[in-house]
């Protein structure tokens, strides 16, 4: 196995009602977490298929939609959104890719995520809890393209720092999408230096596109301060 | 004494006459030899004397010209005929500067009838034709320096009047003679095929194959002698002092030329396009007793039309450039020769004999001088026992590849060490074990080298870098699709090359040689040439043209994908992953793929099946692949294999003049072109002259080319190898202009 988050792997929609809130909880989880993989056997790690291009790290997909008209909390963000598949190579990569609707197709009020195995998409998620993420707001019609650019980037290692990446969001909103790309470490900033560079190149953006970093714990923050007022899964 | 006027009336006329009709020399049709209209050849022995020229360069011109008289016993005014047909002949006006000649071959005369008388007129007028080169030489040394300006023509007249009966030389070829070239170094060859040829026991077809049809009209002229004694003394005379006469007076004779341009560099060259009959083996001739060395030349260095080269370049920028020579050469490997000797059965054994190949394809690289020399077969004792010493004392640093497996041979890549450093070396096996398609035992080499240039006394990397490749793809005819694939293999190395030169801001020309096994026009040379080829459904024997195997009932065809993906390499003939090959692997290990690896897969068979555990979300996971406008795009493009790398041929496959095809190779199952010279055009700037000015132009320009020969030509000088040309295959030589962006 090439990935990394083996240990990690076992990450599947089982852990839902988990609280993901407390960091000491997280760690709590992990030998959990490995006991079980070991006990359930049916929760086979993907693998890449013979001759398939095995990719450096194992991801999953996630999907997400806002439940109209409920009130926003961690569990109930937890509870809406949903794996799609992991997958080990470029080939199973394109087997979820294309059997999915391209992200300017949705409708309503929903998100992609695309995260490496192990790692929920959510800033309380261990790998997340120092990270933060660079997020580029695009006129309508353009997310499709973009996103197919951004992940494509990330899953070939164009971005270079290391183990730093962790996941890659689109948003579908009302009058704009939101891509983003989270990391692990907010404060490193050659990182996230590193990774606007990248982004801007791969995504062929305009010198003057805006490209705001956001720690996750300003996120967080912001989410408590507002809390019941702003919706739980936005900026996510 | 009928004997040694005839000696002396014969030797001067060869002399004069095999200059003239050099690449008919050795396909001589004897019955054909016409004398006072009747055909006569009774088997008069003739043959070819091969030595290097070049003795010693002392200045006796004065006394050459003492002794070049000391033959015509009884005249020295030149007969009309000889002075002017000369010039009558067809010779058409072509600019060689610095063309050196190919090879010269002395050749020797001998009447087969006087026995006893021979050993002294072979002496003396062996002596005579030495001096006379010596003359030659010192002739064209004294106009050294206006070599370029020099045009030493010699035509011979398409008919010699002798006794007032008109012979009608059988060929019409034109033809010119050379200085002879003074670089030329002396080798103990010539002391060889001297004792070679003066073996009687020697193969047979060596005098069929040393004579030229012009020879005959000498032949039968000088034989008609003893006949007319006072046409014996009229004529003999004539060549020598029609020869000695075109050097003094080079201006008048080019004044008179149309349609031939010669080269001029001190040396001999010539040139003949008759339409030849071919002797592959004329074994039943009489053996032939060698004796006056002749010089021949048989491949002439063409430039490239410099009037149509102005067109596209309508203004020149002055630049600083260097012009380099890069030659590629499939030199046979001995083994491969023994092991395959029914191809060879043709070719008398001394010129079989590595000893012999081998000296005589040294001092081939060392009369052309090639900046760059790829070589292919290069077998591996001799290459580290003969040639690799010989080749850094001429200044060449070597980069050698053998194959995988049991075969001893390989390639190489010299360059002068003066002219270019060595900024990268990729050695290829095209040998992959977890590649089923990818099993046999061929390697290619890449070098990106960086041009130096002198500045003061200091040599310095000066110019963008240039790629050169040399590679020996599979020879077997059927496995075109092994061909490809191999092809692939170091076209994804090129292009990782210019890639790393890209990301420095250079811009990288590629030289891209080799012995393909593949004639051209055929899909492998499509693909090379285009940059693009369709191949779904092509018989995997077309891929090559190699042979025509459509005759058999079944065979193999091309069906995608070509190779697999696990080979690492796109079908734009690229690398997949970076990391693959020692190329740019930053952190080992990482699986990098670019953009435009992942998108090729996106419609592979395993991405177009619904995963089993993908569940059903309305509007998010119900998407079909086929349905959208980029899956039809990927299908459309799925039968085609590309590259990105801009490749011209150097040659055209077809000689000037008379149309008929190139051929690299021949062997006794046939001829054709199969070595290249690939390289990167520069193509037709755009209107853009400010780009234009702003940074150095792309491509080489290329300059000019050895001329290669036709089948029919090479056969008359009994097939491949021979005296001459030491290989199976000839070698390619081209020279270009690589701009220095820097001036």
């Amino acid at each position: 196995m090439n990935n990394k988050f083996d240990a990690l792997k076992d990450d599947d929609s089982g852990d839902h009602e988990q609280d993901q809130g407390s960091p000491k909880d997280s760690e709590k989880e992990k030998p959990e977490e490995e006991e079980k993989e070991q006990i359930i056997i049916k929760k086979k790690m993907v693998v890449p298929g013979p001759g398939e291009h095995p990719l450096q790290y194992n991801y999953t997909f996630w999907y997400s939609r806002r439940t109209p008209g409920r009130p926003a909390s961690t569990q109930s963000y937890e509870q809406n959104i949903k794996q799609i598949g992991s997958f080990a190579s470029v080939e199973q990569f394109w087997r979820f890719y294309s059997h999915m609707i391209r992200p300017g197709d949705l409708t309503g009020h929903s998100d992609f995520h695309l995260f490496k195995e192990g790692i929920k998409p959510m800033w309380e998620d261990d790998a997340n809890k120092m990270g933060g993420k660079w997020i580029i707001r695009l006129r309508k019609g353009l997310a499709s393209r973009c996103w197919e650019n951004l992940i494509l980037a990330m899953l070939g290692e164009q971005f270079m720092v290391g183990e730093e990446i962790c996941g890659a969001v689109v948003s579908v909103r009302f009058q704009e999408d939101i891509i983003s790309i989270w990391n692990k470490t907010a404060s490193d900033q050659a990182t996230t230096a590193r990774i606007r560079d990248t982004l801007r190149r791969v995504l062929n953006l305009p010198p003057n596109t805006i490209m705001e970093y956001k720690t996750h714990t300003d996120s967080i923050k912001a989410w408590e301060d507002f809390h019941g007022l702003v919706n739980a899964s936005s900026g996510r | 004494m009928i004997g040694v006027l005839l000696f002396y009336a014969l030797y001067p006329l060869v002399c004069f006459l095999s200059r003239r009709s050099p690449e008919a020399s050795k396909k001589r049709d004897r019955t054909s030899v016409a004398v006072n209209g009747t055909a006569v050849w009774d088997g008069d022995t003739v043959t070819l004397k091969y030595a290097q020229s070049g003795a010693t360069k002392q200045d006796q011109s004065g006394e050459t010209k003492e002794r070049l008289k000391e033959p015509v016993t009884k005249e020295d005014s030149p007969s009309p005929n000889m002075d002017e047909e000369p010039l009558s002949a067809g010779l058409q006006d072509r600019r060689k500067d610095a063309a050196p000649e190919m090879t010269e071959v002395e050749s020797a005369v001998e009447g087969e009838g006087e026995g006893p008388k021979m050993d002294d007129g072979e002496k003396v007028i062996n002596h005579d034709i030495m001096y006379r080169n010596q003359n030659e030489k010192d002739q064209s040394t004294s106009t050294g320096d206006h070599v370029s300006e020099q045009r030493a023509l010699v035509a011979l007249p398409k008919c010699l009047t002798v006794e007032g009966s008109m012979q009608e030389t059988s060929c019409p070829e034109q033809n010119h003679s050379q200085t002879t070239n003074l670089e030329m170094p002396v080798i103990s060859v010539k002391e060889t095929l001297q004792a070679s040829n003066t073996d009687k026991s020697k193969t047979p077809e060596e005098p069929a194959s040393a004579v030229t049809e012009c020879w005959d009209d000498n032949i039968v002229t000088t034989r008609d002698l003893p006949a007319d004694g006072a046409g014996n003394s009229d004529f003999a005379p004539n060549p020598l002092h029609s020869i000695s006469q075109t050097y003094r007076k080079p201006d008048e004779l080019r004044g008179a030329q149309t349609g031939w341009d010669f080269p001029v560099r001190p040396g001999l060259s010539q040139e003949v396009s008759c339409s030849l009959r071919s002797f592959p083996a004329a074994s039943y001739y009489t053996t032939v007793e060698p004796t006056v060395p002749l010089k021949v030349m048989w491949r002439v260095w063409e430039e490239l039309d410099a009037a149509s080269e102005s067109v596209l370049t309508p203004f020149t920028i002055e630049r600083a450039s260097l012009d380099f020579t890069v030659m590629s050469y499939n030199i046979l490997a001995q083994d491969l020769l023994e092991l395959n000797q029914h191809l060879y059965a043709h070719c008398p054994l001394e010129v079989l004999q590595w000893n012999y190949r081998c000296s005589l394809l040294l001092s081939e690289i060392e009369k052309w001088a090639p900046d760059i020399l790829c070589l292919q077969e290069v077998q591996e004792n001799h290459y580290h026992e003969d040639l690799h010493p010989v080749l850094s004392q001429m200044g060449y640093t070597c980069v050698y590849q053998r194959r995988t497996g049991k075969k001893t041979d390989g390639c190489a890549i010299c360059y002068q060490s003066t002219c270019f450093t060595e900024a990268a070396v990729s050695k290829l096996e095209f040998f992959r074990p977890e590649t089923k398609l990818l099993d046999r035992h061929n390697v290619g080499i890449v070098l990106l080298l960086r041009p130096l240039v002198a500045t003061g006394a200091e040599l310095k990397e000066a110019g963008p870098p240039l790629c050169v490749a040399n590679t020996h793809l599979l020879f077997n005819p059927r496995r075109g699709d092994v061909k490809l694939a191999q092809l692939a293999i170091m076209l994804a190395e090129i292009d990782a090359m210019i890639k790393s030169c890209k990301a420095r801001g250079e811009h990288c020309n590629v030289v891209f040689c080799g012995d393909f096994n593949a004639i051209p026009y055929m899909p492998l040379y499509q693909l090379v040439t285009t940059g693009e080829l369709y191949y779904q459904g092509i018989p995997t024997w077309m891929v090559s043209g190699q042979e025509d195997l459509s005759y058999k009932p079944s065979y193999h065809r091309l069906f995608a994908p070509l190779w697999p993906s696990s080979l690492g390499i796109s079908d734009i003939c690229q690398y997949t992953t970076e990391n693959m090959f020692k190329t740019d692997c930053q952190n080992s290990g990482t699986r990098k793929y670019t953009h435009e690896f992942m998108l090729q897969l996106r419609l592979c068979p395993a991405a177009c099946v619904r995963p089993q555990d993908l569940i059903l979300i309305p509007g998010v996971t119900d998407n079909r692949p086929d349905t959208s406008e980029d899956v039809q795009h990927y299908y459309r493009f799925r039968d085609r294999l590309r590259h990105q790398v801009d490749l011209g041929s150097v040659y055209k496959h077809v000689l000037h003049g008379s149309g008929s095809p190139e051929v690299t190779t021949l062997h006794s199952e046939g001829g054709a072109t199969v070595d290249y010279i690939f390289y990167t055009p520069k193509r037709a700037f755009s209107k853009d002259q400010r780009a234009y000015k702003k940074s150095a132009e792309k491509g080489l320009k290329l300059l000019g080319s050895l001329s290669l020969l036709s089948e029919d030509l090479l056969w008359s000088m009994n097939g491949l190898p021979n005296h001459i040309f030491p290989s199976d295959h000839l070698s390619l030589v081209a020279q270009f202009q690589l701009e220095l962006d820097n001036a």
